[in-house]
């Protein structure tokens, strides 16, 4: 075990089998636990995403969008057109009125603290995981469509058509809504997101956002970063720089 | 949870006739454990499983979902991993098709199968 | 008060068979095409994910906001204790479930999974304005079942003013949750104002009685009874204040809006350069729904006209339906701000386009074809309507 690896961390994590610690830097640690974790997730942890802008080239985050079709298995369909099609990740670019500069940004789910889409839900299908991940229960979705309303960054897409060969681990359903999971079902196998996978350089950083040791909290410390839509005060996981 | 006493009953009540057949299907590779000998170590209760698979089912998925507790046991991917069979041309048939695992029984007893809307109907391309 | 009597409509003409058959068309059409787009998925409908909200729901929306605002008469009656209104107040109640009905169902319909509807019932997020409204719609059935039942038993009758008091102040609260829908959703423009729910509750007050008021004409015609001016022509006034307070209501919204800055967006949108929306808007809910209803009430050539008042009735509703597609689909036609200060080049912006398909328009049509059904059927079973409204009648009333 690395000393870096507190002594609540230990405990905490007691039930994984094995521990994988990776030193990257001096002080930084990525932590990574091989085996599945049986005991549920808790709020000590909350995953986050770090987007560069300045870092990412407009290669990079068409990368990034096929990252998350190919693992998540969305962008197939064959019947909807338009913005009828799902999008849980996607390319924006956009100018500032005033000096004109252009930057390219991935959008997708921004996983908030507060988010709106689960405050609307009238049926708990959208819901938050402790460790601050945003998810849609299919099960519980009657397809109502308020939380694609209320959200302010255009992340969900509703399944319009009827979908078949889904990834094993991503299922989706004609009728409901369905969005970016920050890649969960990697995330607890210890793994990154597909889409900050995909980026060679660092411009997309994953972690645990209260992670004083992590490279992402770090990072965040250091640089000067901003929420889309802050004003709304709904203290985003993914975070941009240069934007 | 009144929808769920109703599958309940149902599925009690449909047991009784189901638990006297022995399935026809029930694919490949519970097929092989079972010639094994090994079905007992899976499933040590069969009248068990018959019976209460759609309350595993369902603590197992809001456990997996929302606490992002993931374990084997009680899992539907392991259940259709080893109860879906192959057809003549070695391609796995959607378990929830006509004459399928799933299906043969929810058939019988007339309730629908709300899973596979959303869920993988087939192992895994690379199993 | 005893000399009110109330009678079934016989239900055995002709009349009744075409409009039975003709709305039963309608509703199977509708029934077809829900199972169309259910069975294909939403593909087939001109919803998309930036129009998430298509006509079905201008319709149930329109429905369930009229149907809070027809209940308005018995209020009057009951809670006000004007007794001209007491003949009507039966009808009122009925025509208000009817209308809810029509508007859930349609709601329902267009759901992407219908079929799980159990689960809207069983688990609820107590912060969702959409659970509360489940809540406020069922429990709007419950009380004004209960208050019917007041007026129709003779021995609960002496009841029937504090019930009618519950379902008055459980229709503003229902009406508010409604707006609260649309006056809670922060992140678009076109919404985030709480005006949104009290102009929600005027609107009720406009659609509502402009339903009613045809509803009661055409029973009354085409079953031969007599229906008196005197309480007509304060229908009719009513309906006059009602659509102008609606007017003031539209009037302040703009106006708050347009003063910051975020909004002038989708301000100028709806009211300058967004095409289809603006002449909805200054076409249909202002002129047609709004001015020349009220000319139609008040202009002395008009006024006191029986055909002017269902057209202006008529107008009304065709107006509000207007001003609920302008308010859904304007709203999120125009895109979010999501970039204060930044353009969106690409990936995301421009106005959404929306073309309703058939199905879903039939689907959202039929919602007054189950809510019109659901009377005509309810008046020949139960004894709603007054034998006669009679302006001697009514004189004796008081």
């Amino acid at each position: 075990m690395s000393k870096n690896l507190n002594r609540r961390d230990f405990i905490k994590t007691t039930t994984a089998t094995t521990a994988g610690v990776a030193t990257i830097a001096s002080g930084i640690t990525l932590t990574t636990f091989v085996n599945a974790n049986e005991s549920p997730v808790t709020d000590e942890k909350r995953w986050g995403m770090l987007i560069d802008t300045n870092k990412l080239t407009e290669a990079d985050i068409d990368e990034m969008v096929n990252a998350c079709q190919e693992e998540q298995g969305w962008g197939g369909e064959t019947h909807s057109t338009g913005d009828q099609k799902p999008r849980w990740i996607k390319k924006l670019k956009v100018q500032d009125k005033t000096t004109k500069k252009i930057t390219s940004l991935p959008l997708m789910c921004q996983h908030c603290e507060k988010p709106p889409c689960v405050d609307v839900c009238p049926t708990n299908a959208s819901m938050k995981r402790e460790d601050g991940i945003v998810l849609v229960d299919r099960h519980l979705c009657i397809g109502c469509r308020y939380c694609m309303m209320a959200c302010p960054y255009d992340a969900r897409s509703f399944a319009h058509e009827t979908i078949t060969d889904q990834k094993e681990h991503m299922p989706r359903g004609k009728g409901t809504v369905e969005a970016c999971t920050m890649c969960v079902h990697r995330v607890d196998k210890g793994e990154s997101p597909a889409c900050a996978e995909a980026v060679d350089s660092d411009a997309v950083i994953f972690g645990d956002l209260y992670d004083a040791n992590s490279k992402i909290n770090q990072t965040l410390k250091k640089i000067q970063s901003s929420q889309i839509r802050a004003d709304l005060n709904l203290n985003t996981g993914v975070r941009y720089s240069g934007i | 949870m009144s929808r769920l006493l109703v599958v309940f009953i149902s599925l009690l009540i449909g047991s009784i006739s189901v638990h006297a057949d022995s399935h026809i299907n029930i694919g490949d590779r519970a097929q092989e454990l079972k010639d094994e000998g090994k079905s007992k170590d899976i499933h040590p209760d069969l009248r068990e499983i018959r019976i209460m698979h759609p309350e595993f089912l369902q603590h197992k998925r809001d456990e997996t979902l929302r606490q992002g507790v993931r374990t084997k046991r009680n899992s539907l991917k392991a259940c259709v991993n080893c109860h879906s069979a192959a057809d003549t041309n070695d391609e796995y048939v959607p378990i929830d098709q006509h004459g399928q695992f799933c299906s043969t029984c929810h058939q019988k007893v007339g309730t629908s199968v709300d899973c596979f809307s959303c869920h993988r109907t087939t192992p895994k391309e690379d199993l | 008060m005893s000399a009110i009597r109330y009678l079934q409509t016989e239900g055995r003409s002709f009349g009744f068979y075409a409009l039975v058959a003709g709305l039963g068309v309608l509703i199977l059409a509708a029934l077809g095409g829900v199972y169309y787009m259910e069975h294909n998925g939403h593909w087939v409908s001109g919803m998309s994910n930036r129009i998430v909200w298509g006509m079905p729901h201008v319709f149930a929306l329109f429905l369930i906001v009229a149907a809070s605002g027809a209940l308005n008469v018995a209020s009057i009656s009951s809670v006000f204790n004007k007794k001209a209104y007491k003949p009507l107040s039966r009808l009122s109640g009925l025509v208000a479930l009817a209308l809810l009905a029509g508007g859930l169902t349609v709601l329902v319909l267009d759901l992407g999974r219908p079929d799980r509807l159990i689960i809207a019932m069983t688990s609820y997020n107590f912060k969702s304005i959409f659970a509360w409204n489940i809540i406020l719609y069922n429990g709007f059935f419950v009380i004004v079942a209960v208050y019917l039942w007041m007026m129709f038993e003779r021995r609960m009758n002496k009841f029937s003013h504090k019930a009618g008091l519950a379902a008055f102040t459980w229709r503003l609260i229902l009406t508010t949750g409604t707006g609260s829908i649309f006056g809670f959703l922060v992140s678009r423009q076109a919404y985030d104002a709480v005006i949104m729910a009290p102009m929600f509750v005027i609107m009720s007050f406009a659609f509502g009685l402009a339903f009613f008021v045809l509803v009661l004409m055409a029973s009354y015609k085409w079953t031969e009874r007599q229906l008196g001016d005197a309480i007509v022509d304060r229908l009719s006034n009513l309906l006059g204040v009602f659509v102008a307070a609606v007017i003031y209501f539209v009037a302040v919204y703009h106006l708050g809006n347009l003063y910051l800055a975020e909004n002038t967006g989708v301000e100028n949108f709806i009211l300058f350069d967004g095409g289809i929306y603006t002449q909805l808007f200054w076409y249909g809910q202002i002129i047609l729904g709004g001015l020349i209803p009220m000319a139609l009430i008040y202009h002395p050539a008009t006024k006191g006209n029986r055909s002017m008042l269902g057209l202006a009735s008529v107008l009304i509703i065709i107006g509000g339906i207007i001003q609920l597609y302008v308010i859904i689909i304007g709203g999120q036609a125009y895109p979010m701000e999501m970039f204060p200060g930044k353009e969106i080049l690409e990936g995301y912006g421009g106005i959404a386009q929306y073309t309703p398909s058939l199905p879903e328009t039939v689907l959202g049509v039929s919602g007054i074809a189950v809510a019109v059904i659901a009377i005509t059927f309810a008046v020949k079973l139960l004894p709603f309507l007054p034998e006669s409204l009679a302006d001697t009648n009514h004189k004796d009333c008081k």
